[in-house]
């Protein structure tokens, strides 16, 4: 067995593939006919460049618009003027083979990318290093790997992924991918989990341990790989996946179902998503609409603010798609524990209790806050819009946002820009004091979404991420307990819709519990909601009563959870 | 010839994608599109000479044109700058 990092989850049983691009050997060649051979650089490079932009559309439509950017950066390098020039003249000058010109003008603009003191310059210098690779295999007739041919089955081993292997990469044939560089953020890992194919990377020697049509299976949740394994780790994972597929099988009888009760009470079965695209997902398992839809993505990775425009355009995107169906979008929820330097934040002592979410909101309206909600406000033109507020701890906090909403609403009549005059605007309940108070918010908010992993968080006061202390973290605490029961009896006294958004909703021990109590709204990862509806369509909420005053009597987290898991075995 | 001074605003300077954006503008006028930082011209309509230039966000350059459509074209890459290059 070998080990790497687990980088794209399923299980992958096939025959090994393996890709290797041959080494160039770059000779210096001597041309009397400058002429003729500035020819062929002109048209090595014009066929490079039609190879790229053809590799740069359909990884654009197959995978998305950022992987492609890589793509259209090496197009601009290739048309531009300066190094066409320089490889000219470098031909005509030395009369030298193109081969040799390309390398000596790319390798020197290489280096002097590499030696800039600034990280995005030196990323041009692997750019560099691409396209000349990439002409001199089209000047020498060098084989490129066509993947897009590889037989049904293939397990795709590789030292990594270039840009122009994965754009080939075909799921219905690719069963798995290993590869012996890369880790959890790079290329190839974010291809495999967008194209749905099981892959481990960073397997350390791996081209030496395998050979072209060994079996290969590969379990890319623990990140193992076995090659030719002996017949019981076979047995167990051809199992494994069978018992996946049966379990899929059977799920996907719940789609286009209704999320009710066995006592006839309808629940809402929405998703968590985190950019436009996955809304796909969402409508694949047939999501109900979208409970949470975290907007941090727009302001990560980058290095000035989304503009207004951008922004609403990802909002309108994300409501179109899911037409007339719910979309809650939270407004931003950032502080010091995320690096974003052009907003200049400073490093927060205690981030989390710190300058952050709608504090930092409401203190910089004008640069960030008024630009995100005027977004959110024309989009809201364009489907079922709702504004959720994060990290709200007070109710001037509330009222305050709900103002600078109602101010920009008049500013968009003076311009006469269409918006839902009714947008509901709420609550993230995740603070122990809008918990304790839930009863005053529920009177002005117009729906609650309970944040159970801040809620656990700040009302334990424990840090999950902390080894030594994540014992204390669980939403089966009783404090934990009283506090969701309490936000949802609140809400319902008012009349107001009470969802829930974080990892507890998609419990199968916490949902029987939420039923109870009476919540109206579950929100979860896509991939987690046919099971859910699975379940809470076995479920009564009537006859759930008695196990929830039972659950709420225990004393002890423990005794909750065993009581819990206890019940839903016996199911 | 005509020139205009303007300062650098986007916030890591002209990588990659703004100015893949400059260049893509200034190459639609036939007129020389250069702008001279540090006392050292710059052909605008190259990716590289810009990359070259290292132009951090604060820094003044001022766009000299010349040729048939020099107008148009400095007005079209004072605005494009103003408007933050797509950022």
């Amino acid at each position: 067995m070998y080990k790497g990092t687990n980088a794209s989850s399923g299980i992958g049983i096939g025959t090994a593939v393996i890709v290797e691009e041959t080494e160039l050997v770059i000779e210096k060649k001597t041309v009397t006919d400058t002429e003729g051979e500035v020819g062929r650089f002109k048209g090595a490079l014009d066929k490079t460049m039609k190879d790229t932009e053809a590799l740069a559309a359909d990884l654009a439509t197959r995978v998305g618009e950022k992987e492609a950017e890589i793509l259209q950066g090496h197009l601009m390098l290739l048309m531009d003027p300066m190094l066409i020039g320089e490889i000219e003249n470098t031909i005509k000058g030395e009369k030298i083979c193109s081969e040799f010109a390309i390398e000596m003008v790319c390798t020197m603009y290489a280096n002097v990318f590499a030696g800039m003191d600034d990280e995005l310059m030196q990323q041009r210098a692997t750019d560099m290093r691409d396209i000349k690779t990439r002409m001199q295999r089209v000047l020498l007739g060098a084989e490129t790997v066509d993947i897009a041919s590889l037989p049904a089955g293939s397990i795709l081993v590789a030292k990594d992924l270039t840009p122009s292997m994965t754009a080939g990469i075909n799921p219905k044939n690719v069963v798995g991918i290993v590869t012996e560089l890369g880790g959890k953020t790079s290329h190839s890992a974010i291809l495999a989990r967008a194209l749905e194919i099981p892959a481990v990377v960073a397997v350390n020697d791996f081209m030496n341990q395998v050979k072209d049509g060994d079996r290969v299976i590969l379990d890319g949740d623990a990140g193992c790989v076995f090659v030719n394994p002996d017949a019981s780790v076979e047995k167990d994972y051809a199992d494994k996946r069978e018992a996946f597929l049966a379990e899929k099988k059977e799920l996907e009888k719940y789609i286009g179902q209704p999320t009710i009760t066995k006592d006839g009470v309808t629940v809402e079965l929405v998703a968590n998503i985190g950019k436009p695209k996955d809304v796909e997902k969402v409508l694949q398992y047939d999501g109900e609409g979208v409970g949470l839809f975290r907007t941090e993505f727009l302001f990560m990775d980058r290095n000035s603010m989304p503009t207004e425009d951008e922004q609403f355009e990802a909002y309108k995107k994300v409501a179109e798609a899911l037409g007339g169906k719910p979309v809650i979008i939270r407004t931003l929820d950032i502080g010091g524990d995320k690096e974003i330097p052009y907003m200049g934040l400073e490093k927060d002592e205690n981030p989390f209790l710190g300058y952050r979410a709608i504090r930092l909101c409401l203190d910089r309206k004008e640069d960030i806050y008024k630009p995100q909600l005027r977004a959110l406000l024309r989009a809201s033109a364009f489907g079922n819009i709702k504004i959720m507020i994060p990290l709200v701890t007070c109710i001037d906090e509330y009222r305050e946002a709900k103002a600078l909403i109602d101010e920009l609403k008049l500013e968009l009549d003076r311009k006469g820009i269409a918006y839902n005059k009714d947008i509901q605007v709420g609550i993230m309940v995740e603070t122990a004091a809008a918990s304790l108070i839930a009863d005053i918010f529920a009177k002005e908010a117009d729906f609650f979404s309970i944040g159970t992993n801040d809620l656990t968080q700040y009302t334990m006061s424990v840090d999950r991420g902390n080894d030594k202390i994540s014992y204390l973290y669980s939403t089966f605490n009783p404090a934990v307990l009283r506090s969701i029961r309490r936000i949802i009896t609140c809400a319902r006294e008012e009349g107001i819709m009470v969802g829930m958004c974080g990892e507890a909703a998609s419990d199968p021990m916490m949902i029987p519990l939420l039923l109870a109590f009476g919540l109206n709204e579950f929100s979860m990862s896509a991939s987690a909601i046919l099971y859910s509806r699975k379940l809470i369509t076995s479920l009564s909420t009537q006859e759930l009563q008695a196990v929830a005053d039972k659950a709420m009597s225990f004393t002890t987290t423990k005794e909750v959870e065993d009581y819990m898991r206890g019940f839903v075995a016996g199911l | 010839m005509v020139s205009r001074n303007i300062t650098i605003k986007n916030a890591s300077g002209l990588h990659l994608r703004p100015t893949g954006m400059l260049c893509s503008e200034a190459i639609k006028y036939q007129s020389s599109v250069r702008f001279v930082s540090r006392g050292t011209p710059t052909n605008a309509k190259s990716v590289l000479s810009v990359l070259g230039a290292c132009i951090k966000c604060g820094d003044e350059i001022e766009f000299v044109c010349e040729g048939p459509d020099e107008e148009q074209a400095l007005e079209a890459m004072i605005r494009l700058v103003e408007s933050g290059l797509g950022e």
